[in-house]
Order: structure tokens, then C-alpha cells, then sequence
């Protein structure tokens, strides 16, 4: 266990000893102050429009732009999480391999499986606080802004975390089996996968084809990371919305429905299971 | 006391081809131990294989009686990769703090270890530098100390000296011939046979994974050796008497090259020379060098 929380902390002086944290933080910051000025710029015009109208917008008017910004907003968080747990995870194992490092680690007495879990807890570690702490920052920074607060920012992050960490720990059996190219590009199609399996889904649900449900729903059990933020997206739409979508069906970019405890187990159960296929990968590798 | 090394039989199949055909070698404690072979003999996986870096196929193995890759066995390993390559966005110190780490040393017992093993390898004053501005010998070297870093009992070191300078090689010799003092068994895995012959015990040389030879170096080495004869004519009846001394390797018209078992022969070489009437003009013996049996061991089979 020692060498499990020497690694991670070894995760966390590589990410800092090449800057790597730095970018992250320094870019973040940028997006967020764009997001903020932009949230508080586009806000500015709509009331100036409604005045040039001669009419104030009412709170309830104001209702439906501040959440769909706000939403806006948290898709692009999940997003940058998502990118951000899979590269910084990519070269986690392979980088190690590729470039030698792990030659004069792995003959030292460490087990491999402590290797392994260490990666995946030093990684953890700094994605999933960074995606908790953009989103929040995001929700309330906007709460700040525009007075408006999604009805459950909590269960959203929560969410948005799952997702990263299933996101996170295939990106480790990845790079625990492949090169580093390989288990990017890979990621990126699993990643891409996922998403069109829910515009496939949200499609087959506005036509109403039974078919392309049947392809989404297979596709949100393959890769979840879409449909956790659909579900996500729920806790963060005021109620009117919600029954205005219910009733169009089809956004490819938000959900409507709550995910099942069952998927959650699901997801939960099918991260595990990678997570072990990693450790066993990596324990009967030849380097 | 278990051997420092010991394999039965062992097997390496990558893919179907054979990378160690079938391996068996005892290596002593506190020996210094050559690895010879020609490239893709086998030697480095052979190294991996000992390391826990790569499983067998099949066969048998120990290292100071402990299982490979077990903790109890890695705890006295050290390792010098061929192809070194650290976390370079690390200082000396922090790198070797950090394999201090791992190996589970102490902080009173790395806080005395590094500077000792730093200045042993020549980099004392540099380690508040990054790895990455080392140049390639310095990389060695910083290799070289965590290969020693916990006082290992057994070390690998594979091609240590590829990037060192002559000065540097011979600084490796010395850390080397420090190790055997502290009865540390060395497993040197090198091409550069002048230096196998200066630091070794013993050496095996090993061809398609197999051990061909293997033995003392002095054994290998005592008193064989070639004599080149020049001669005024060479004639058959001469030949025929060098025979009864000595292996005749070549001959022309006024040279004859040998290879003799011992010294002791050589009065009798110069007997038969002058005996035949042919007269001598010259008779040199010259100690066999571990580079010529090495030739005669591994002569490569046309593919």
C-alpha cells in the first residue's frame, strides 16, 4: 500500500515537475473568465434588446437563457474533464514503457499491481478535483453573474465525475496494453463513439425509430460516458425545461430522464472490472 | 548459502522464436560475473528475465535462493538498463530520493546513502541539477547510483560503460572492484572484452541462448596460447614434429602459427625448429586474449 500512495504522489511531482499543472490551471483560468465575460456580455444585450423594446425581462423570462448558458457552460466542463482524465492518463503506463523509465522501477521492490493502482490513483487525484472544481466554480461564478442556480449542481458533478473516472480507467487498460499513439487514438474513438451513440439515440427517440434506440441505449452501456451526462444534465435544468424537452425529445446535447440506479451500478461495476483487467494486463506483461 | 544467481533450463519464446534456447548458469556470491555473447544471444533477456521484467517460457530460476521477481529477492537487486532512461524532469537528488523510496530505505539511511553513492559515481555537486541536462555519461552515471543505491548484493549491469569516456570506463572498473570488496556479486553484461578480462571471476559465453562455455577466467585464459614461428623453409617433416607439441593453426613457407597448451612447450618448438635444419628466425608466443576465444567460441554460422 506504502508504494500504491508512492507512485500516486510520484503522478503528482511528474505533472508539476513538467509544468504539466501549471498549463492546466493557467488555461482554465483563461476559460473561465471568458466564459464569465461572456456570460455577463450576452446577459447585458438581452436586457438592453428587451429595453430597447420598452419591456423589462420578468425573472421567469430570464429563467430559460441563464440555464441554457449555465448548461451551456457545465457541457463544456465535462467535456474539458473528460480530454483532461484521458491525456493526462494516456501516457500513464505506456510513456513509462516507451521511453525505458520503467526499467529501473519495475526490478526494484515494488509489486506491479501497486504500480498500476498508483497511476490510476495519482491520476485520479488530479482530474477528478480539477472537473469538481471547474464545475463548481462554473455554477457558482454563474450563480454570481446571473442569480440563477441549477436545481442540483451536486448530483450534476457527481455524475460528471463517474463519467471521468470510467473515461479515466479504460484510458489505463489502454496504455497498460498499447503504445501510447495507439491507446490515444483508441480513446479518442471510444470517446467519439459514445457521443454519436447518443446522437444516434436522442435521433431514433425525435423520429421515434426503434432501431436507433436500440443502437444508443447499447452504446450508453458500452461507453457511458454520454449518457452520464445526459443524465448529469437533468440536475441541472430548471423543471420548465425539462418538460419542454419531454415533449421534443431528441437534444442531442442534454437528457431528460434520470439514470436508473441500476445503470449507476453498472457503470460503477464496469469501471471496476476495467480497472482489474488494467492490473491483470499490466501483471503478465514481458518489458 | 544459495548461489546469487542460479537458473535451470531456462526458456524465453517470443512469438514462436526462441530468444533463450535453454539456459543454465550458477553465478557465486560475491563473484564478479562475465556475460559474453554475440548480439541476439539472448544475454539481455536473459537479464529481464532475472530482473521479473519478463516471465520464462519455462526452466528454473533463483536469485539468493528467492524466486524471481519476488520482493524479498528485488530488495538486494540493483539494475543498469543498456538502454537508460530516467524521469528526467527529476534532479539527481529527487531521482534518487525517489528509488530511495522504493526500495524502502530509511530517511536517516538515504540521507547518508546518496551523497556516498554520488561521489562514488563522480556527480557529488550536480545533483541539484535535472537529469535532463546531464549529458549522456553523466546519465550513466546517474544509473550506475541507483543501480547501487541500496547497497544491493547482487547487481546487473548492462553495457555499464557504453557512454562513458575512457577516464569514465575506468572509474566503473573501480566501483566494480569496490562492489567485490563488499562481496557484492556483479552480473556484467558487456561487448567490451579488454574490460570483462580486467574485472571478471568468471564469465560464461552464451550463443542462442545457450551456454557454450563458461568457466574461471584464468582457467579459460592460463598459459593457452599462440606462438608464430618464422622459419627459413618450412618442410612437411618439420610440421609433423611441431604437431607432437602443439596444434598447428597455419602454416606458409616461412611461418608457422601454433597454439600451445602451455609454456613449457616452447623449448621444444625451437628444438624441432632447429633440429630440422631450417633455422630460426624468430618464435613469438602471445597470451591467448579473451576476444580471440571469444571468436573461436561464437564463429558465426552463415545465415
Amino acid at each position: 500500500m506504502r508504494n500504491v500512495l508512492l507512485m500516486a504522489q510520484f503522478t503528482w511531482r511528474e505533472a508539476l515537475g513538467r509544468r504539466l499543472l501549471w498549463a492546466i490551471v493557467l488555461l482554465t483560468l483563461v476559460f473561465l473568465a471568458l466564459y464569465f465575460l461572456g456570460l455577463n456580455f450576452l446577459l447585458d444585450s438581452f436586457q438592453r434588446r428587451a429595453a430597447q423594446l420598452g419591456r423589462e425581462l420578468s425573472p421567469e423570462q430570464i429563467l430559460i437563457p441563464n440555464a441554457v448558458l449555465v448548461l451551456m457552460g457545465m457541457y463544456i466542463v465535462n467535456f474539458l474533464g473528460s480530454l483532461i482524465s484521458v491525456f493526462t492518463t494516456i501516457a500513464s503506463v505506456s510513456g513509462e514503457v516507451d521511453s525505458g523509465t520503467l526499467q529501473s522501477v519495475l526490478p526494484k521492490p515494488i509489486r506491479r499491481w501497486e504500480f498500476v493502482l498508483g497511476k490510476w490513483l495519482g491520476h485520479l487525484s488530479l482530474a477528478l478535483p480539477y472537473l469538481a472544481l471547474l464545475a463548481l466554480a462554473l455554477v457558482y461564478g454563474s450563480y454570481f453573474v446571473t442569480g440563477y442556480l441549477p436545481p442540483d449542481p451536486l448530483s450534476a458533478v457527481g455524475l460528471m465525475l463517474m463519467s471521468a473516472l470510467f473515461l479515466l480507467t479504460l484510458t489505463l487498460l489502454g496504455s497498460s496494453l498499447f503504445s501510447t499513439l495507439t491507446t490515444g487514438v483508441g480513446m479518442f474513438m471510444v470517446f467519439g463513439l459514445g457521443w454519436i451513440g447518443g446522437i444516434l439515440g436522442s435521433v431514433g427517440a425525435f423520429t421515434r425509430t426503434p432501431l436507433l434506440e436500440r443502437l444508443g441505449e447499447i452504446s450508453s452501456y458500452v461507453v457511458p460516458s454520454d449518457q452520464l451526462w445526459r443524465g448529469a444534465s437533468v440536475f441541472l435544468q430548471p423543471e420548465v425545461m425539462l418538460r419542454a424537452q419531454d415533449a421534443t425529445r431528441g437534444n442531442p446535447f442534454a437528457g431528460s430522464e434520470l439514470l436508473s440506479t441500476g445503470y449507476l451500478l453498472w457503470v460503477a461495476a464496469y469501471t471496476l472490472v476495467v480497472l482489474v483487467a488494467a492490473v491483470w494486463v499490466f501483471g503478465r506483461r514481458d518489458f | 548459502m544459495a548461489p546469487a544467481i542460479q537458473t535451470r533450463n531456462l526458456r524465453k519464446v517470443f512469438k514462436g522464436r526462441a530468444a533463450v534456447e535453454d539456459l543454465s548458469l550458477e553465478v557465486q556470491a560475491g563473484e564478479v560475473f562475465g556475460f559474453l555473447g554475440p548480439n541476439g544471444a539472448g544475454k539481455t533477456t536473459t537479464v529481464k528475465m532475472l530482473l521479473g521484467l519478463t516471465y520464462p517460457t519455462s526452466g528454473e530460476a533463483s536469485l539468493l535462493g528467492k524466486p524471481l521477481g519476488s520482493l524479498e529477492a528485488k530488495r538486494h537487486l540493483g539494475f543498469l538498463p543498456e538502454l537508460f532512461r530516467f524521469h528526467d524532469w527529476m534532479t539527481g537528488g529527487e531521482f534518487l530520493r525517489f528509488h530511495a523510496q522504493i526500495y524502502g530505505m530509511g530517511q536517516e539511511a538515504t540521507r547518508r546513502r546518496i551523497p556516498e553513492v554520488l561521489e562514488l559515481v563522480g556527480l557529488l555537486g550536480r545533483e541539484n541539477e535535472r537529469i535532463k541536462g546531464y549529458s549522456k555519461g553523466m546519465q550513466q552515471r546517474i544509473g550506475l547510483a541507483q543501480a547501487i543505491l541500496n547497497s544491493p548484493r547482487v547487481v546487473f549491469l548492462d553495457e555499464p560503460t557504453s557512454a562513458l569516456d575512457p577516464i569514465g570506463r575506468r572509474e566503473v572498473r573501480e566501483i566494480i572492484g569496490h562492489l567485490k570488496a563488499k562481496d557484492t556479486t556483479v552480473f556484467l553484461n558487456s561487448h567490451l572484452l579488454s574490460e570483462v578480462e580486467l574485472t571478471c571471476d568468471r564469465v560464461a559465453f552464451v550463443d542462442k541462448g545457450r551456454v557454450v562455455q563458461s568457466g574461471a577466467l584464468e582457467v579459460l585464459l592460463r598459459e593457452r596460447l599462440e606462438v608464430e614461428l618464422r622459419v627459413g623453409m618450412v618442410n612437411p617433416q618439420m610440421l609433423a614434429d611441431l604437431r607432437r607439441y602443439a596444434k598447428v593453426l597455419h602454416h606458409s613457407p616461412n611461418t608457422v602459427l601454433l597454439e600451445a597448451d602451455n609454456e613449457a612447450v616452447l623449448p621444444f618448438l625451437a628444438q624441432t625448429v632447429v633440429n630440422s635444419g631450417a633455422g630460426l628466425y624468430a618464435l613469438t608466443p602471445r597470451k591467448i586474449s579473451l576476444e580471440d576465444l571469444f571468436v573461436q567460441l561464437v564463429k558465426r554460422k552463415p545465415l
